[in-house]
């Protein structure tokens, strides 16, 4: 029994909790208690699957998605990088690019004399 | 217990036939406890079977199947508090679309059809549910498990998973409001 200043109605609601409890006895379940029950699993169960189903299908794209643009990006730099490599070495490259008979590194110096002579003050 | 250790085992492993069993066993007093928790009869089964359905999914939890019970008791409480904190939001729409009038027709076809017996379980209903109104939904439950459902403190610090000093704090100041209540209820009657 809890103290308190509430005197003989602590043994008035006791009695009244005991009466509650006979005004609401334990009852039995209608006939679809169990089927209920299994159904709403059933139910929760189909919603988990198709969830997991889902995230697997979004994985799945995700990867095939990462691979495909792996191989796009790595494709052409790999091209390139044979054509480059394979074919001729890097002296051979820049000697290719730099030929001696390119006029503009290793021809005759021409000067414009006439231009030179006909200025003011010469 | 009600069940045996191994048929807990069984369900664990997912033994439907196991899992039925269980639910056979306890229905009954789980219906009745959440008929005494949430006071809506028509809402009971649903909510039972709420319960039973957690129960399914939780088992794999459950480290020993010495505790089922406290841990069934647990899903209970925990299911009845949902619907009451579920019905507490719909309550004031549900209320709002009636008319006082018409809340009053349903009440008097409701008492015409009930017997004298059926009357007066209908009053202990009200005032005891009237009472409890004076405290939290959580402190609700706590007396109906101690008061009504006739939990010890050592099981009730197993459901809780409180100590037993805590839990003695709470439950006397929820006594405390709910004499408060019933002290009114009484002068109110009298005067």
């Amino acid at each position: 029994m809890y103290p308190g200043d509430h005197g003989n109605h602590e043994e008035e609601l006791d009695a009244l909790f005991q009466a509650y409890r006979k005004a609401c006895p334990d009852r039995e379940p209608g006939v679809n208690f169990m089927p209920g029950v299994w159904q709403r699993i059933e139910a929760q169960q189909r919603n988990t699957f198709s969830f997991l189903r889902m995230e697997r299908v979004f994985v799945t794209v995700a990867a095939a998605a990462t691979l495909a643009l792996g191989v796009y990006l790595y494709l052409p730099q790999n091209s390139s990088a044979r054509a480059g490599a394979y074919q001729q070495n890097y002296l051979e490259a820049l000697a290719d690019a730099n030929s001696v008979e390119t006029p503009d590194i290793v021809g005759p110096l021409r000067l414009d004399l006439r231009r030179d002579s006909n200025q003011p003050g010469r | 217990m009600l069940v045996d250790f191994e048929l807990i085992a069984r369900a664990q492993q997912g033994d439907a036939a196991a899992f039925n069993e269980i639910v056979s066993v306890y229905r009954k007093r789980i219906l009745g406890t959440i008929t005494r928790l949430i006071a809506r009869t028509e809402d009971v089964e649903d909510v039972a079977q709420e319960v039973f359905v957690r129960l399914y999914f939780s088992l794999d939890q459950l480290r020993t199947p010495k505790v089922f019970e406290p841990w069934l008791y647990r899903l209970t409480v925990n299911a009845a508090y949902d619907y009451l904190r579920k019905q507490r939001r719909r309550h004031e729409f549900r209320m709002s679309d009636l008319s006082e009038q018409q809340v009053m027709l349903a009440d008097a076809a409701a008492g015409g059809k009930a017997d004298q017996e059926e009357q007066q379980k209908k009053r202990i209903r009200e005032a005891v549910d009237s009472m409890l109104g004076a405290v939290s939904e959580a402190d609700r439950i706590l007396l109906m498990l101690k008061e009504v459902e006739g939990l010890s403190l050592k099981e009730l610090e197993k459901i809780y998973k409180v100590n037993e000093n805590a839990l003695k704090v709470r439950l006397f100041r929820a006594r405390q409001r709910v004499l408060k209540a019933f002290d009114a209820n009484v002068q109110g009657q009298a005067g």
